[in-house]
């Protein structure tokens, strides 16, 4: 049996407003609230309205077969709340069905794992308080800001009470021979990790409208003997995961609708239910799933979802990254003895790892994805602008 | 800012002025009163285009000047408009497409900037200078002033075809502005101007030693006349501090010239003993994003900060926020903006390579390239409060003396000696 797990990233960060020098000290707000309602209404128009309604009906029609899951950020939560109410009542309703699994992470999407182990304890704490508090929902799924892993993340996933899977990035260079079709365990066999099928999840989320695309147009039929192809790795009666992690943006704002992406989503489904071996799970059904004996595998090195890399150089790959970053975090211990809560507020909202991403000037093709999702004309203005936002918040520090 | 500074003063010397600028349409700017140099009266020199241009109503003063095609920016020779287009055909290439990374990219843009720019700056000066033929039959005049080496070639046109003596100023020469020898041509324009002009004008001794050692024009010929600087009277000028803690101002063009990297350096000195102080780079430049980029690989944190570029308003509120300014440029023929920041009270450090140097006695003077004094100065001033404002105090007293009114009552001596070589030389 091979189980489709669909879990999708929903995120949006708090950019910044183009902050001055002369803007310190002067009371004014560091983000751009008016540019911040734009993209989420936006996208919640693009997106997430018309995604949640068409899974809404698919998870109905399929009689509890069909299942997703999410993770939904603190700042993506707040934002709904701010601009676009109806996208969270949407969510919640698609959770009431019960064939949805929210994830855990941090409140922040932020690289706190790598910078500030107290940090990331506290956000995590946050975030499921919120899925508790909005859902009614209890996470024991985790998932890392941008999918980043290392092993040390899973000790401290694993001394949290209730979290027992981890996904993450199927990273060629850990897997080596392996498949990322099993169900694997920590370096420690504390955990299970699931890993993203990058091939598979990657020809809808990046490639699925690009018609240089030797497979282009992707119609469901064609991807669904590509998936029931995988099956024939495994002979005996092992459950396999087939793991589509992206971005839930994917549908309607990266792939636009006119793409054909949401036609796709709705064929899908039960032209995967109409073979017997092939059916739907979430993260935190693996681990009973999983009728073998679990591989232990060790991420001495962090990796991630992001670029071809797919390790930590699209947030921390050149100096303006790592001055802004390292800072931002010599700044925190400064926040919190002070004890203000709404300048720990902001300089958690400034923890969110889009800031860095927007600093990234690497070459080749992510260059151009990098530019995509930016706000800003060059990586050296985001710099600027937040490392004077920095600044800022520094001076409201100090008494 | 000096010429706004200098024409005014002369105007108040009873001197009228028609002043021709590298402007898109053919007109000049009839000054007669002091009040002229906040007007700018314009005058086109066909009548056809005068009476349209009479007909036009503008609401600022910005909309007619943009009517008739000066920008406001000065140092800009070419529209940044002009160059982005032929950017964009480039872009277009197939072979273009490929460039992919940033700093690719830049190093293309810095080509074409360059391959059109410098091109377009030499075509303006041939246009200017073709211009000047009529306007130096068609304007009423006793002497030819021109300013920098942009102008010399139609400054010597004018002496040509009008017989009326002519003045050049240096500003600044091509060794000043490239920071190494320079673009050759220009060299040759600049010696040939000089030559060919009856007195120039030097705006510091230490120019006057550029013009002897480096151009060989003749001693007897040179005046030296510094700049001097005038507040508009309706600058605020109380302190508004943005930060808490000391703070460190750059005031110029992020460019070779001025030593920003210099500064640069000294920051990190500074900081290792003062980790509260902030620098502050205001402006822009072609070496804005290295700089941008070192500071990082520096880790100076959020300790050195860029404020990019700044309209007259904020030059103000910036300045108000400042304890101590600094000049590091590596060769300045004068440097007005010391004096501007000396008005506001702020402590200064000059590079002794500048020519506001000689003119102000309590300001600190530092060779450009000793970054462990200007450290030391710097740790000395900020550990040392009472001291630093007490500074400032004096050189804004001293900085009130130096008045345009001065230089001004100096070009005009100058002007009547030669006005009456000419009345006394042979007639042909």
């Amino acid at each position: 049996m091979l189980n489709i797990i669909f879990y999708f990233q929903v995120h949006q960060p708090y950019r910044l407003d183009h902050f001055n020098v002369l803007d310190i000290g002067k009371n004014r707000d560091i983000f751009d609230d008016r540019l911040n309602g734009l993209v989420m209404r936006k996208v919640a128009e693009k997106c997430y309205l018309p995604t949640n309604k068409l899974l809404l009906e698919l998870i109905n029609k399929c009689e509890g077969r069909f299942k997703i899951a999410y993770s939904i950020t603190g700042t993506a939560i707040e934002q709904f709340k701010l601009y676009s109410p109806e996208t969270l009542d949407s969510f919640k309703r698609l959770v009431d069905t019960g064939c949805v699994e929210l994830l855990g992470e941090t409140y922040y999407h932020s690289l706190s794992f790598l910078y500030d182990t107290n940090e990331f304890l506290d956000q995590v704490a946050m975030h499921r308080d919120l899925m508790q508090k909005e859902f009614g929902y209890y996470t024991t799924s985790f998932r890392n800001t941008e999918l980043i892993y290392q092993d040390r993340l899973s000790d401290l996933i694993y001394e949290v009470e209730g979290f027992n899977t981890i996904v993450t990035e199927g990273v060629d260079r850990i897997l080596q021979w392996r498949t990322p079709l099993y169900a694997y365990k920590n370096y420690s066999k504390d955990i299970t990790l699931l890993l993203k099928y990058y091939q598979l999840a990657d020809d809808i989320a990046f490639r699925f409208s690009n018609r240089d695309w030797p497979e282009y147009p992707l119609t469901v039929p064609k991807f669904v003997s590509w998936i029931d192809h995988l099956t024939l790795a495994e002979k005996g009666d092992k459950n396999l995961f087939l793991n589509l992690f992206m971005d839930y943006e994917t549908f309607g704002e990266h792939q636009w609708a006119e793409s054909g992406i949401f036609d796709f989503m709705r064929e899908f489904p039960q032209e995967v239910l109409k073979k017997p071996h092939l059916g739907f799970a979430t993260p935190k059904d693996a681990a009973e799933l999983s009728n073998y004996q679990q591989e232990a595998l060790s991420f001495p090195e962090a990796v991630s979802w992001a670029d071809e890399e797919r390790d930590l150089s699209a947030w921390l790959e050149n100096d303006m990254q790592r001055n802004a970053i390292e800072t931002l975090y010599e700044l925190f211990a400064k926040v919190k003895q002070k004890g203000d809560p709404e300048l720990l507020r902001i300089a958690r909202m400034l923890s969110t790892s889009d800031h860095f991403y927007y600093m990234c000037a690497k070459y080749f093709q992510d260059g151009d994805v990098h530019k995509y999702f930016s706000p800003y004309d060059s990586p050296d203005q985001a710099y600027t602008y937040f490392i004077t936002a920095l600044a800022e918040l520094e001076e409201r520090i100090i008494d | 800012m000096a010429c706004y500074g200098m024409v005014k003063a002369l105007l108040a010397q009873g001197i009228k002025i028609d002043l021709v600028l590298p402007t898109k349409e053919p007109v000049y700017f009839p000054m007669r009163e002091v009040s002229d140099v906040d007007t700018l009266p314009a005058v086109f020199l066909d009548p056809l285009l005068q009476r349209e241009y009479t007909r036009h109503s503008f609401l600022t003063v910005q909309d007619r000047l943009e009517y008739i095609g000066i920008s406001s920016e000065p140092q800009s020779y070419f529209s940044l408009k002009e160059l982005r287009r032929y950017a964009n055909k480039v872009r277009d290439q197939y072979w273009m497409q490929e460039i992919v990374s940033t700093e690719e990219q830049e190093l293309w843009d810095q080509m074409t900037m360059n391959l059109i720019g410098e091109e377009d700056l030499m075509r303006k000066v041939q246009e200017y200078t073709l211009r000047a033929d009529r306007f130096a039959r068609t304007l009423e005049y006793d002497l030819i002033h021109a300013h920098d080496w942009l102008t010399y070639p139609s400054g010597m046109l004018a002496k040509q075809i009008s017989k009326k003596p002519l003045v050049v100023h240096i500003h600044a020469t091509e060794f000043d502005r490239a920071g190494g020898p320079g673009d050759e041509r220009v060299h040759k324009i600049e010696h040939a101007g000089m030559t060919y002009a009856d007195k120039v004008i030097a705006v510091s001794k230490y120019t006057a030693q550029m013009i002897m050692s480096r151009y060989r024009i003749d001693t007897g010929k040179i005046r030296i006349i510094h700049n001097a600087f005038s507040l508009p009277t309706d600058t605020k000028m109380t302190k508004e501090r943005i930060f808490k803690g000391p703070t460190v101002l750059f005031l110029g063009r992020i460019t070779l010239q001025k030593g920003p990297d210099y500064y640069l350096e000294v920051a990190e000195k500074v900081l290792k003993v003062h980790p509260e102080a902030r620098f502050i780079i205001a402006g822009t430049g072609d070496m804005s994003r290295h700089l941008l980029r070192k500071s990082a690989a520096m880790r100076l944190k959020n300790r050195f900060l860029f404020t990019g570029f700044l309209n007259r308003k904020q030059v103000e509120c910036i300045l108000r926020a400042a304890d101590i300014y600094v000049l590091p440029s590596v060769s300045e023929p004068f440097g007005i903006s010391p004096l501007e920041a000396m008005a506001f009270g702020i402590t200064s450090i000059i590079s002794k390579q500048s020519g506001v140097a000689e003119v102000v006695n309590h300001a600190f003077k530092i060779d450009y390239w000793d970054v462990d004094l200007w450290a030391e100065t710097i740790n000395h001033l900020i550990e040392n409060p009472d001291n630093c404002q007490k500074m400032g105090i004096e050189a804004m007293h001293e900085v009130n003396r130096i008045q345009w009114d001065e230089a001004a009552e100096k070009i005009r001596h100058l002007y009547s000696g030669v006005l009456a070589e000419y009345i006394r030389r042979p007639q042909f």
